[in-house]
This record gives C-alpha cells, structure tokens and sequence, in this order.
C-alpha cells in the first residue's frame, strides 16, 4: 500500500512533465498536421545545452533556461521555416523521413561535440527530498510537476483568449478561412513549431537533475512523446497532460513492482490496452 | 474601386481564367454570375491574393495590388466571405467574430464593429458563447458575414452566400445585402441564383468557362441569349 501510493505519486509528478513534452507536439500536430519524430532529441539537445552551459558558467540547469528557451525556440522556427515548410503538404512519409533526418543529425552532432558517456548535470535541488507521511517526493519532480502545470494553464489561456492563440486554433480549424480574415498561416505555424521547441527547452531542465544524459536517449523521449500524444487524442490539452500521468503512473508502477525488463513494458502494455478500447484516446468527445 | 484588368490566373499553370476584365465601382453591387467551374470562385481568390495572378493587373483605388500579399490585402479591406462559410466550428460565435477583426486595421476598432454586426443579426447576439459548428447553416451564413464585416470591408466579397440555405434565409441574406448596400458597402456578389442576383445586383459579369461572355445592367443580362446559354454549358 505504501509502495503503491509512493509510485502514484512519482508517476504522477513525472507524468506531467511527460504530459509537458506532448503539449508541444500536439500543438504543432494541431497547426500543420506533421508530427516531428525529432521531438525527443530536441529535447536531449535542450539537455546537452544546459550541461554546455554548467561546464562554461557553472549555472544550475534552471537558470540555463533563460538561455536554452530563446535559443531552442529560434532553432525550432528555423527548422520549420527552412527544413519543414519546403515539403509541408506532400507526402507524409517524406515529413516523417524528414524529422528522423534531423534526429539523426541531433543525436550523432551531441555525439561528436560531447562524446558518447553517460553524464550528469548537477543542480541544487537534486538530492532534496519532501517527505509527507510516508510518501518520498523528489525536489525537482515536485518543481516538473508545477511548472508543467503552469505552463499547460498558461498555454491553455493563451489559446483561448489572446488573439495570436485566437489565430493558432482559426489555422487548426479551418486554415484557408484563416487566411482569408487575414491571418498569415504560414507565420503561425512557424510560431507554433518555435513554441513546441521553445517549450522542450523548460521540460528538458525540468526532466534534467538526477538523471544521466547520453546522446542515444532522444529516441526514448520521442516514444514516451508519442504515447501521451496519442493517449491525448492528438490535440486536446487536457487529454494530454491526463495520457502523461497516465504513462508516468505505469512507469513508476512497472520500476517499483515488477522486474528491470517488464517493469519498463508496462507503460506500452496499458497504452496497447486503451488504444485497443478506446481508439480516440483519452477524450471524451471526438 | 476593385478591378481585374487583362486577368488571367489558375492553378498549376494551367489557366482557368483567361484575359478577364471586371470592376466593381464605389458602393456598387456587382454580380459575378456563372455555371459550376466558370471561374467564379478562382476569381475572387484572385481578388483575396490566395491564388496568384499570371498575367494581368489587380488594382484596388486605382492602386495596383497583383503582387500585395494575401493578409495585406484584407487589412487594406478586401474581404472574402468563402463558399460554405468555413466558420471556425469549435470556437464560439463571438470569438469567430473577434478572429474577423484580427487585422491590424480591424483591431481597433472591434467593440464598434461587433456593435454593427449584432445590430443586423440580432440573433447571433442571443448565440454569441456557442460553438459556431453547433449552428444552422443560416446563422453560420450570419457569422460568415460577421466576420467580413470585423475585417473592416470596404469591398466585401459573398462567394456563394445563399448555397444551401432554405427560402426564408436566403431571403434573409439578400435583405442583409440590400441594407449594406444602402449604407455604402461595395459588394461583388458570386451566385448560382440568376433571378435573385438579377434582382439586387447593380450590374452583372457572366463567366463561361474562365472568360467573361456577357456584362451589363441586369435587363441586358437577363436578354442576352448567351446568358443562358453560359448556365445551361451549351
């Protein structure tokens, strides 16, 4: 009972910064109908960014943030603008062939600019720990969980009552009618992709402290990206961040109770299972 | 006002319109009317800069606007109101209204204009926090409308306003043309409806297969044999 209540609440604080990672991809899905399977290395490239920054200035990977963010967020518009764009529209597969390219890049140019060994970045909140009744919370999956929260809502809000998020959701719902109230879509969804890059940045800081990097590992955060992508229905924010605890909560069960090598099937196992009965995913209107 | 001079324009290379010349003057209602696949539509899209102009000139004032991007165009107030009205469905009726003045001309003027819009159809202010997808068609024909109008039109643009509408709303709609044509709006008007254009329009454009086959007041249209024949692709 102790172990349970302990692995929900761990799944619970990782899930959403799990939640955090698909937000981005479901936003970009949403505005140009791609899904970057480069996802994961971005967010190992955030990683390396901040380890970059801790050899260079000897800051904590959350204040590396306030450097990490703009420039992640530049490189996303950029990819779009000069990577994606030119083949948006054509063939799925030469989207799909394109994003693994770039992953592909990400992952063998982390390895030639920091060598193939696991690592750390240290930060100060590492090894805090809370502890309320018996139940264990690490300092910095308690920080990933409010901050995802946080930006989540503050994304949230942004959609819905600002006019560039006004923009975004005319371009996910009827683009050419967007076009026409003027709204440049081309812009929006070269925004929209800086945003989901822009927003790996902040979970790589948060996924960051405790946690050994190696430049391999993208791949790993694209999958998990892609499940809570999926489990959310592709598009609903309430929906994802719901698949992401969803995932975490599997996660931290398979760790505390079952073996190494079953232990990490779980999570694939119960999204296998709720696919299998409910195709739409976690939303509860289509 | 709006003119296409010498116009020729389509997709992929291929011409659908060829050498057309048409203008709407100031507060003019124009009909551009046609059978299926005339052109009608591609016209206007030519008008919104959606589609791209291969030869020939678009001039709005006088000033010429053929290479003015499409998001410019609408700030400079040429509004299209597309076919089948595309509201934005899971946004509410007063948000697809707000995304209408989302030009930068438009913005400042929104609590005025959404005023306006209210005040010619009332009942879109009775729905203004539902969902646009949840509407008939003729209230989505109304937020369509309302939209343009946020956009701050000067020159409004109906590509097909009365598709699929029952009697009564279609009815409707002329009525609401008639009135913004009263206080000084310039409107071309793309319809499948002969009579009822004939009717409300000032003048009329007949398109037969991408070139234009007859022009003029609507009782020079109406006799014009090839009028029909243009409808009939004979």
């Amino acid at each position: 009972m102790e172990e349970l209540l302990q692995a929900l609440v761990q799944g619970f604080l990782m899930g959403s910064a799990y939640g955090l990672l698909a937000l981005g991809m479901g936003l970009v899905y949403g505005v140009s109908g791609i899904v970057n399977f480069s996802h994961g290395d971005f967010v190992s490239l955030g990683m390396y960014l901040c380890l970059a920054i801790y050899t260079a200035l000897a800051l904590d990977p959350y204040v590396s943030v306030i450097f990490t963010l703009p420039a992640m967020t530049i490189l996303g518009a950029l990819t779009y603008r000069y990577l994606i764009k030119p083949i948006a529209g054509r063939q799925l597969l030469m989207v799909i062939q394109l994003t693994l390219g770039v992953a592909l890049l990400l992952q063998n140019g982390l390895m030639m600019a920091f060598g193939g060994q696991p690592t750390r970045v240290p930060s100060m909140l590492e090894s805090k720990l809370f502890i309320v009744g018996d139940v264990i919370m690490r300092a910095p999956h308690l920080v990933a969980a409010g901050v995802s929260f946080t930006l989540a809502a503050a994304l949230y809000v942004m959609l819905q009552s600002t006019d560039v998020g006004r923009s975004i959701r005319a371009v996910q719902q009827e683009p050419r009618a967007a076009a026409l109230m003027g709204v440049d879509v081309g812009r929006v969804q070269v925004l929209t992709f800086a945003i989901g890059i822009g927003i790996l940045a902040i979970a790589a800081a948060l996924l960051l402290p405790g946690m050994p990097i190696q430049p391999n590992q993208g791949l790993r955060f694209t999958v998990i990206t892609l499940l809570v992508f999926v489990l959310g229905g592709m598009t609903n924010f309430v929906a994802i961040m719901l698949g992401g605890i969803v995932i975490g909560v599997a996660e931290a069960i398979g760790t505390i109770y079952m073996t190494h090598t079953t232990g990490q099937l779980l999570p694939y196992l119960i999204f296998v299972a709720i696919m299998l009965f409910r195709p739409q995913g976690l939303v509860w209107r289509s | 006002m709006l003119e296409a001079r010498g116009l020729t324009a389509g997709y992929d290379g291929v011409a659908i319109l060829r050498d057309v010349n048409l203008s709407v003057g100031k507060g003019e209602i124009v009909g551009l009317l046609g059978a299926n696949n005339a052109g009608k539509s591609t016209l206007i899209n030519v008008f919104s800069g959606i589609v791209p102009a291969m030869a020939g000139q678009i001039l709005l004032e006088g000033e010429d606007i053929t290479h003015v991007s499409a998001p410019r165009r609408v700030e400079m107030g040429v509004v299209q109101v597309p076919e089948g009205r595309l509201v934005f469905p899971q946004m509410t009726v007063r948000e697809n209204l707000l995304l209408g003045g989302f030009n930068a001309t438009a913005r400042p003027n929104r609590p005025r204009e959404l005023d306006h819009v209210l005040s010619l159809f009332p009942r879109l202010g009775e729905r203004l926090g539902q969902n646009a997808g949840t509407l008939s068609g003729g209230e989505q024909q109304m937020v369509a409308i309302g939209r343009g109008l946020m956009a701050g039109a000067r020159v409004l643009m109906l590509d097909e306003p009365s598709l699929g509408l029952s009697p009564l709303f279609v009815q409707f709609i002329f009525e609401i043309i008639d009135k913004l044509h009263a206080a000084g709006m310039t409107i071309l008007l793309v319809e499948q409806n002969l009579s009822l254009t004939l009717k409300h329009a000032d003048r009329c454009y007949v398109l037969e297969r991408g070139v234009v086959a007859v022009e003029g007041d609507a009782e020079t249209v109406r006799n014009d044999p090839r009028t029909r024949a243009a409808y009939l692709g004979m």
